[in-house]
C-alpha cells in the first residue's frame, strides 16, 4: 500500500512508513501542542521533498497567519503559491462542504489547478457549529471527508482538545469513527518541566509504534524524539516513575 | 514640505483660490492633495475603492488572496455586520475587483483572478503603505461621503 511520507524526523518511523495514500488522518492536541504546526510541516515537506503540492483550509486563522507562522520556519509559502504548488485557502465549514459535495466548485477548481495530493484543514473543531445534532453532523463530516478523497487528496485534519493536562478525555467519536488515523499531540509534567509527547492510536489496516514518544517544535519544525523511558500513565498529563508505581501497587498494600 | 503636503495646509487660503484650479474651497484643496498621487492609483480610489469599507475588503481580499467565503463570514473577517458591507462587497463585484460563485445554495465571494485587476490592487495596497498617502485618501474618503 502506497505511503505518503509526512518528512517529519520521527513520524513517519512511527506511522511505519507514512499515512496511507488518500486516507484522512487525524491530530488532536490543545492549543499550543502544534497541530498546525505539525499539518505545515506535512503540506511543506510534501511540496519540497515529495514533489506533492498542497492546500490548506483554514477555518480561523487569516492565510496571512500561516505565511508569517510558515516564515518563521523557514518556509516561504508566499513563494509556493507564486509556483502554483500551495494555495492557502481562509473558508469556513459551510462552504468548503457546499463546495467540494457540488461540481465545479471554487475550492475544487484549485485543487485541479495545482494538482494538489495533500490537504490540512485547520481545523475541523468548526464543524461542531454547524449542527447540534451529532447524527447531521456526522454526516456532513463523513461526507466532508470522502469529497477530499474522491479528490485524491491525503488529508491531516487537526481538532482541538479542551484538556491541556489531566485525565484523557474520550475521543470525539464521529471524527474517530470517520478517520483513517488518530495522532494524539498532550502535554505532560514531568519533575515540574511540561513536555510533549505524541501518540499514534490508531493506523486504519496498518501496523504502527504503540509507544508514546516525546517531541519538540524546533527552529526546523516539529521533530519527533526518543520514547518516554521509565515512567507511565504518560497520557493521564502527570506521568509517573515506574519504581514509584511499583511500590504504590505492591509495598504500600 | 511640498505644495500638495496635506501637513501644509496653513497655506491654503481658500480666500484666494489658485487661478488654475477652477475648482473653489475645499475642491482646491482636494485637487492640490490629489496632484502628486500616481494617477492610476488615483483613479483606482475614485472609482473602485471609493469607501472605507471597501478599502478593508480589498486589503482583506489582498493580503488572504484565496479566500473564498459567504458575505457573514467575511463580514466577521474584517471585524464589520454583513448587512453593512452588502452593497460594497456588491460594488466590488460589479468593478471586477471581486468575482461570484455558488458553492450549494451559498453565494460566496472570492478575489478576482484577473491579472490586470490584481496589478491594480498590488500597486493600491503598495501606495497604501506610505502614511502621506494615506491621509491624503483619507481626506478623498471623506470628502466623498459628505
Amino acid at each position: 500500500m502506497e505511503r505518503i511520507k509526512t518528512g517529519i524526523p520521527g513520524l513517519d518511523d512511527m506511522l511505519n512508513g507514512g499515512f496511507l495514500s488518500q486516507s484522512a488522518n487525524l491530530v488532536e492536541g490543545a492549543p499550543g501542542t502544534g497541530k498546525t504546526t505539525l499539518g505545515m510541516q506535512f503540506i511543506y515537506n510534501g511540496i519540497t521533498q515529495f514533489n506533492q503540492p498542497g492546500l490548506i483550509l483554514t477555518f480561523e486563522e487569516f492565510a496571512q497567519q500561516y505565511y508569517g507562522d510558515a516564515a518563521n520556519f523557514g518556509w516561504d509559502f508566499r513563494a509556493l503559491e507564486k509556483a502554483d504548488k500551495l494555495r492557502v485557502i481562509m473558508t469556513s465549514p459551510e462552504v468548503s462542504y457546499s463546495d467540494l459535495g457540488g461540481v465545479d466548485g471554487r475550492i475544487q477548481a484549485m485543487i485541479k489547478e495545482i494538482g494538489a495530493q495533500r490537504i490540512l484543514v485547520d481545523s475541523l473543531s468548526h464543524f461542531d457549529r454547524l449542527s447540534d445534532d451529532p447524527v447531521p453532523r456526522r454526516g456532513m463530516l463523513y461526507g466532508f471527508i470522502n469529497s477530499l478523497k474522491r479528490e485524491g487528496l491525503t488529508s491531516l485534519l487537526t481538532r482541538e482538545s479542551s484538556a491541556l493536562i489531566g485525565e484523557l478525555e474520550s475521543p470525539e467519536e464521529d471524527v474517530a469513527f470517520v478517520a483513517d488515523s488518530y495522532v494524539m499531540l498532550r502535554y505532560v509534567e514531568i519533575e515540574s518541566a511540561v513536555r510533549k509527547a505524541l501518540l499514534v492510536l490508531k493506523l486504519r489496516g496498518s501496523d504502527h509504534a504503540k509507544d508514546i514518544r516525546q517531541y519538540e517544535i524546533t527552529r526546523n519544525g516539529i521533530e519527533v524524539q526518543a520514547k518516554f523511558e521509565g515512567r507511565e500513565g504518560i497520557m493521564s498529563g502527570s506521568p509517573r516513575r515506574m519504581a514509584d508505581s511499583f511500590v504504590e501497587a505492591f509495598v504500600r498494600r | 514640505m511640498s505644495d500638495s503636503d496635506p501637513n501644509n495646509l496653513s497655506k491654503w487660503n481658500p480666500a484666494n483660490p489658485r487661478k488654475h484650479s477652477g475648482l473653489p474651497g475645499t475642491g482646491d484643496l482636494s485637487r492640490r492633495l490629489m496632484d502628486d498621487m500616481d494617477p492610476e492609483v488615483l483613479e483606482f480610489l475614485k472609482t473602485t475603492v471609493n469607501s472605507f469599507i471597501k478599502w478593508d475588503l480589498v486589503i482583506f481580499f489582498f493580503e488572504n488572496p484565496h479566500t473564498t467565503d459567504t458575505i457573514d463570514n467575511i463580514a466577521r473577517y474584517i471585524g464589520r455586520d454583513a448587512a453593512v458591507i452588502k452593497s460594497d462587497l456588491e460594488d466590488l463585484v460589479r468593478s471586477g475587483v471581486l468575482e461570484l460563485h455558488s458553492a450549494g445554495n451559498l453565494t460566496v465571494y472570492s478575489l478576482t483572478k484577473d491579472t490586470q485587476v490584481r496589478e491594480k490592487i498590488k500597486h493600491f495596497v503598495s501606495a497604501s503603505d506610505d502614511r502621506q498617502f494615506r491621509v491624503k485618501a483619507i481626506y478623498h474618503l471623506i470628502r466623498g461621503t459628505r
